[in-house]
């Protein structure tokens, strides 16, 4: 498997055809980075510092949840398990003593684990059948969480804060996270197992006619996204000091993680930050104005989305630019 | 010679129906054996078994001298043995080059007779080198199954099984595969050809196995085939040849 990756490396980078448009998204995306981490040291306010914290642990767990489920088409309701078992173990070891950091990566490698464990049942089935199961997995978790005495059940567990508070460092650990989620959900775009991906995505068994395997190709998408996902969960728990089974482990957290990819352009490697961007910026305000109805909206929102610009953000980015250069060619021949 | 493929009593149940059974032929390296046959027949059925699509109920395959009975698809593949469908099945958002690559990259490494190295050999033998960059929904019926069978011969095979590569083609673009299914054996890759066209087989294939009702019929030089009463009662009923 290792052999495998690195022969991957090297032939992306020895190939002349995969790397322009590698290289092309990393000028953008090596910009965007500095902005974001210069953007605290320039004086912005701590609720505005708090919001884009929030969004940059949204990016991660979308960027996570489009390489399973938008490279590979392997649609799961089941990523909250994953952000939820990453922000426990967090908050467990860190309150055991361990290292901000190294808590947050056992948290990613129990979420890890978990995806196999999901996983190897689960990918034997195809299609619908792959994402109600993950449903039925989301909410046995949930369900368990809520009754586990030793982690508070149903009414949480809090973190303690060993030393004062400090948000900048909050803030750059979910910006290098979001960093890490983007650079692998690139590599992963523009590598063998990323075509491995795609092939299953579009059809899974020609895929492994030419080849493929598609269920240990599956279990490895799965795997990386549970672990940045876990990652993320890791980072928000960090911040908020305080969570419960219904926070990190509700349903409605796995409908936001695969929203957020959808709203901006499934299987793309931007897609799901614009997806990220829009649902962090709108969420609050759409929970604070319509409390009752801020689902009702999403679900509005995702049947529009899917009816009419199945490609989000990016999709309709694209079919206007093409509509333009059309016109614009009509009318230099007339 | 031993031969590359050897079947020894294969048989597929589907909920009680036998598609195949008791099917024991063996394939000779380097031919061009074509597999014959009414309509549900086992043809396709059989091809399947072959290239691990389905696991058969019973029976064995032994391939190159090595078991591989209940083989998984990819590993068939790794081990040489890859497929075409009858109705093409491309990567429909990937480009015609992506879809050559899938299998270039996920077949066989090691050297295999075919010696096929870059996409671009497979696309021109295949002739559909100008397409290279166009997403695979925007081909004809044609050219999908020209890109069937560039995918299958990027993973350098050494057996290929062709699944009525020629339905729903005109006349000309018939030729065209007849010739590039000639070439494609005469660079050293073993070919077991279903078709239901058989002035398509007859023209190319020695020698012929034909199947009815699951089961081997006959086998034999196409003349021969062609004029065993069995095969002409399979095809046409008794009624006629009175």
């Amino acid at each position: 498997m290792e052999q495998e990756a690195a022969v991957d490396m090297t032939e992306a980078a020895s190939s002349s055809r995969s790397l322009p448009p590698f290289l092309r998204s990393m000028g953008p995306a090596v910009l965007l980075l500095i902005v974001l981490a210069l953007l605290p040291l320039a004086g912005l306010g701590p609720n505005n510092i708090r919001l884009l914290f929030v969004t940059l642990v949204w990016i991660t767990a979308s960027v996570a949840w489009n390489i399973l489920g938008g490279f590979a088409g392997q649609v799961s309701f089941g990523f909250a398990v994953f952000y939820g078992l990453g922000a426990y173990t967090t908050a467990i070891s860190y309150n055991a003593g361990m290292d901000r950091f190294f808590a947050i990566l056992l948290g990613a490698l129990v979420a890890l684990l978990a995806s196999l464990l999901v996983g190897l049942p689960t990918f034997r089935l195809k299609g619908p059948y792959f994402a109600i199961a993950t449903i039925g997995v989301s909410e046995a978790v949930r369900v368990v969480m809520t009754n586990l005495e030793i982690t508070g059940g149903a009414s949480g567990y809090r973190i303690m804060e060993q030393g004062p508070f400090n948000q900048h460092l909050h803030y750059y650990i979910a910006l290098s996270l979001a960093a890490l989620a983007v650079a692998t959900s690139m590599l992963v775009r523009y590598s063998k197992f990323g075509l491995a991906l795609l092939s299953i995505r579009e059809d899974e068994e020609a895929a492994s006619d030419l080849g493929v395997n598609p269920f240990r190709s599956k279990l490895m998408a799965h795997a990386l996204g549970a672990a940045l996902t876990g990652a993320a969960g890791g980072a928000f728990v960090g911040y908020a000091a305080f969570i419960h089974p219904q926070g990190v482990f509700g349903f409605d957290i796995s409908v936001a993680i695969l929203l957020m990819p959808i709203i901006g352009g499934v299987g793309t490697v931007w897609g799901p930050v614009i997806g990220a961007v829009v649902y962090g910026l709108v969420h609050e305000e759409l929970i604070a104005s319509f409390p009752e109805f801020h689902l009702l909206l999403y679900g509005l929102l995702l049947i529009l989305i899917i009816l009419f610009e199945p490609g989000g953000v990016m999709g309709l980015v694209e079919n206007s630019f093409r509509f333009v250069r059309a016109r614009s060619s009509v009318g230099s021949h007339s | 010679m031993a031969p590359i493929l050897k079947l020894e009593r294969l048989t597929r149940y589907f909920a009680g129906l036998a598609a195949v059974k008791d099917v024991s032929f063996e394939v000779e390296p380097g031919g061009l054996v074509g597999l014959i046959g009414p309509n549900g027949a086992g043809k396709t059925t059989l091809l399947s078994l072959v290239a691990g699509s389905i696991r058969p109920t019973s029976g064995r395959i032994e391939f190159e001298e090595r078991e591989l009975t209940g083989a998984k698809s990819f590993q068939a593949v790794r081990a040489g043995i890859v497929r075409t469908h009858q109705i093409p099945k491309p990567f429909r958002t990937l480009t015609v080059r992506e879809n050559v690559e899938v299998g270039l990259r996920f077949g066989r490494q090691e050297k295999a007779a075919s010696q096929i190295k870059k996409t671009e050999e497979v696309l021109d033998m295949v002739g559909i080198a100008h397409l290279s960059a166009r997403p695979a929904y925007l081909l004809s019926v044609g050219d999908l199954k020209r890109l069937e069978l560039a995918r299958a011969l990027a993973t350098r095979p050494s057996l290929l099984l062709c699944d009525e590569v020629c339905s729903g083609l005109t006349e000309t673009e018939t030729g065209l595969i007849l010739r590039l299914l000639c070439e494609i054996r005469r660079a050293g890759t073993t070919i077991l050809y279903v078709e239901h066209n058989l002035r398509a087989i007859m023209s190319v294939c020695d020698p012929v196995i034909v199947m009815n009702y699951g089961q081997k019929l006959t086998e034999g030089a196409p003349g021969a085939v062609q004029n065993d009463p069995s095969v002409i009662e399979a095809y046409i009923g008794k009624k006629a040849m009175m």
